[in-house]
């Protein structure tokens, strides 16, 4: 499945290189879960069909067979399961944090992941599939992809840093032309028009079989290749609930509960039976698929495309995407005012404050405007909790917006405040004012007003930056969209209502700025 | 009631008072004369602590200005009981003409506001600005704006209101306006030190008239002696260039 992007990869570094421990689980996770009566475990819905995805006749619920396996295995220890929407290249650091108690959506077993967790037995072995246009036909099989002589080396499109482009790199070398894709069906549609020169794509065989009647223009291109397993991960420490969780998947697996899931979504394959790795200690796991499993293979694949205004009324999308706009609202009308605060009060200490004050000052300036606003809200997110401070991610969002934009408004204010003549403050204080007092009724009056332009413009801004927060797991306006357009696969019409709706957010803003400019040039006519 | 003794200030090289010393007697006008340079504006900045100084002390009353003095309470005691009104009136451009004479009073003498604005009312009447009470001092004219400074000075009682170049940034009719404010002042015994360009101006209002060179007071006396009968090869420069202007 996805990986996570460079910058996003950096700040892991970086995180890393901070010194966050892992947060010891203070009580036993088992034990907890069985006494809160529920399991949370993480996903992204954005990941799409057929893992975790919006249900179509109820969006405010997910579906997919990670969510049934989820059901089959909280079943078995005898509590309930519940989802918890997180970015999926962030799900190890909530895993840390301790908002969810395991990660359960496609992450594969690498070296790597399994020395930081507790990792479950495979609960699926997926393995990779090429695709190609049907009318396509230059390469017979699977090698032929890197044979010289093709004109030109192909161009193969891949999930950025899956393990799809790790195979390609390793199988192919210098002889194909790697393409970077955010995501998966965005890489299939690439292949399906031939953007760019694609010409094919490798994609994870439970994705390709989900979303194939959706291309109908692709086939694929020889056997699927290079197994891998999805895991389950646990805190390091929680190796009783890993060995309770083992249990249940072997049940599953043993009463044909989870096979006919597996069936129904069209991903019961005979890799699934092969595979040995799938055992116990006592090594009395049969993994062949029952024979009283229906067999209704790609019942559950992806349903046929509703029209939108289906889809907005209907399917109650339209209600979705107008309740996730007010969670931008929220988080905007929150912390743009607590951003002009604290930017006002550094600006008035960087100017009149006490002199060992402002060095200090100036240096939150340029720290806060010098770093991305994607880094602070991690920080705020993932790296406070080790130090005790454990802030919700909406809570955490707010903080991280006003954080970030007090430096701005910090200068911005700073100007405002340097703009009021001198004579101002001297006739306030001829007047016996205290300097605060005259700062408080006469100087921040006038400079609140000079700066209301560049403040709103901000604001704004401040709008669309609330998209970055889907990092640390707030699902506003973009992430809904992000997610809903995956799983209908409405990515232009659901884009243009999503646009529509940042326009109503953005439009009334606009014009009061312009409302507030004018008459602030009309009183400066007078003078 | 005002004692100036012996005050020197420097900036850096340039040494823009050199032991001024003079006294201003309650109920006094005295008005400062000079070229350009001479250190009138500077002085009267340093009485009202907007300024600082490097030797000597100022007297106002029972308290005293050290060049040593930071205390800010202690120089808000001072400000309160001297005003002043400036060459550019600094009136406060987000309030009425009433509101910039009520803020202080309110918020630093902690009248109440019907209190404030009764005073305020009579004091715009008495500097003729009955009529504009609600208007911001960016639709007035020069001449107004400066009269509802001095309103705004008023309003605090102070013993004394310093005047710094109070008509330099208005024309003939509308300095009218504010030298007969001045003299209604000065008429009812308000004391008053007065920097100003002006020789009519001067002479209409001044007791004393201190002569400002250098850094230095050149020539003190009542205006009949400065203007019939200089003393000082300095007096006679200045207003025989101030003549010919």
């Amino acid at each position: 499945m996805k990986n996570a992007g460079g910058l996003l990869a950096a700040i892991c570094l970086l995180a890393a290189a901070l010194g966050v421990a892992s947060v010891p689980a203070a009580a036993d996770t088992l034990d907890e879960i069985k006494k809160r009566g529920e399991l949370v475990f993480g996903g992204d819905a954005e990941g799409g069909g057929p893992f975790v995805f919006p249900r179509q006749d109820d969006p405010t619920q997910v579906q997919g067979f990670e969510i049934e396996l989820a059901n089959l295995l909280a079943a078995r220890l005898g509590v309930k399961a519940r989802f918890s929407q997180g970015q999926w290249g962030k799900l190890p650091d909530l895993l840390q944090r301790g908002d969810i108690d395991v990660v359960l959506n496609g992450y594969e077993w690498t070296p790597a992941l399994g020395q930081r967790f507790a990792a479950s037995l495979p609960y699926y072995v997926y393995e990779l599939q090429m695709l190609v246009r049907k009318n396509d036909d230059r390469a017979k099989q699977l090698s032929d992809l890197g044979m010289p002589g093709l004109d030109g080396k192909m161009r193969i499109a891949v999930l950025g840093g899956s393990a799809a482009e790790r195979y390609l790199q390793k199988a192919f070398g210098n002889n194909v032309e790697i393409v970077s894709y955010e995501g998966t069906t965005d890489a299939m549609q690439g292949v399906e028009q031939a953007l760019d020169g694609v010409d094919a794509t490798l994609q994870d065989l439970p994705i390709v079989t989900y979303y194939e009647k959706r291309f109908p223009k692709l086939r694929r291109l020889g056997e699927p290749v290079e197994p891998g397993f999805y895991v389950i991960l646990a805190r390091q420490d929680d190796q009783r609930l890993i060995q309770a969780l083992n249990q249940a998947i072997l049940g599953c697996y043993q009463d044909g509960s989870f096979p006919r899931v597996l069936a129904r979504y069209g991903m019961w394959n005979d890799t699934q039976r092969r595979r040995g790795l799938v055992t116990d200690e006592r090594g009395n796991f049969r993994p062949d698929l029952p024979a009283t499993a229906p067999a209704q293979a790609g019942d559950a694949a992806a349903p046929p495309r509703r029209g939108l205004w289906q889809m907005l009324w209907q399917d109650g999308l339209g209600w979705i995407l107008v309740q996730a706009a007010g969670v931008t609202v929220l988080l905007a009308s929150l912390a743009m005012p607590l951003a002009i605060f604290v930017g006002l009060a550094i600006a008035v200490g960087r100017l009149y404050g006490p002199r060992f004050l402002r060095p200090p000052l100036g240096w939150y300036v340029e720290v806060i405007r010098g770093t991305p606003l994607v880094l602070q809200l991690y920080v705020i997110f993932f790296i406070l909790p080790s130090w005790g401070l454990a802030i919700p991610a909406f809570w955490a969002a707010v903080f991280g917006l006003a954080l970030n934009y007090s430096a701005y408004e910090a200068e911005i204010y700073r100007a405002g405040l340097q703009a009021i003549p001198r004579g101002q403050m001297e006739a306030a204080l001829s007047l016996g004012m205290s300097r605060w007092l005259a700062l408080r009724r006469i100087i921040i009056p006038q400079a609140m007003r000079v700066v209301i332009p560049p403040v709103m413009n901000d604001f704004i801004a401040m709008f669309k930056d609330t998209a970055v927060c889907s990092l640390i797991t707030v699902v506003e306006l973009s992430k809904a969209y992000y997610i809903h357009a995956q799983s209908t696969g409405a990515v232009v019409q659901l884009g243009l209502v999503t646009a529509l709706l940042y326009l109503a957010m953005s439009y009334p803003l606009s014009i009061f700025v312009s409302r507030m400019e004018r008459r602030l040039a009309e009183g400066r006519r007078h003078d | 009631m005002i004692e100036i003794t012996n005050l020197c200030k420097r900036f850096g090289q340039t040494h823009v008072l050199r032991g001024v010393s003079m006294a201003v007697k309650k109920g006094e006008v005295s008005v400062l004369l000079g070229p350009s340079g001479g250190g009138k504006s500077t002085l009267l900045r340093t009485i009202n602590a907007l300024e600082t100084f490097d030797e000597g002390r100022i007297r106002i009353d029972n308290l005293e200005l050290t060049p040593s003095e930071h205390q800010e309470a202690h120089i808000r005691q001072i400000r309160r009981r001297v005003g002043m009104v400036f060459q550019q009136f600094n009136l406060f451009p987000h309030l009425t003409a009433l509101q910039n004479v009520t803020e202080a009073p309110r918020h630093v003498l902690g009248l109440s506001r019907d209190e404030a604005e009764k005073q305020a009312k009579e004091l715009l009447c008495r500097v003729g600005l009955a009529d504009k009470l609600h208007a911001r001092p960016t639709t007035l004219s020069g001449g107004q704006q400066q009269r509802v400074a001095i309103a705004r000075a008023l309003a605090m009682k102070p013993e004394a209101i310093l005047f710094d170049e109070p008509t330099s940034a208005l024309d003939p009719r509308m300095t009218a306006e504010v030298v007969s404010v001045v003299a209604d002042l000065a008429k009812s015994g308000q004391t008053m030190i007065i920097v100003t360009h002006s020789l009519g101006f001067a002479r209409s209002v001044a007791d004393t008239i201190h002569v400002m060179h250098a850094g230095a007071v050149a020539e003190s006396g009542p205006p009949a002696q400065i203007f019939e009968d200089p003393q000082q090869e300095v007096t006679r420069t200045f207003l025989d260039q101030a003549r010919n202007d």
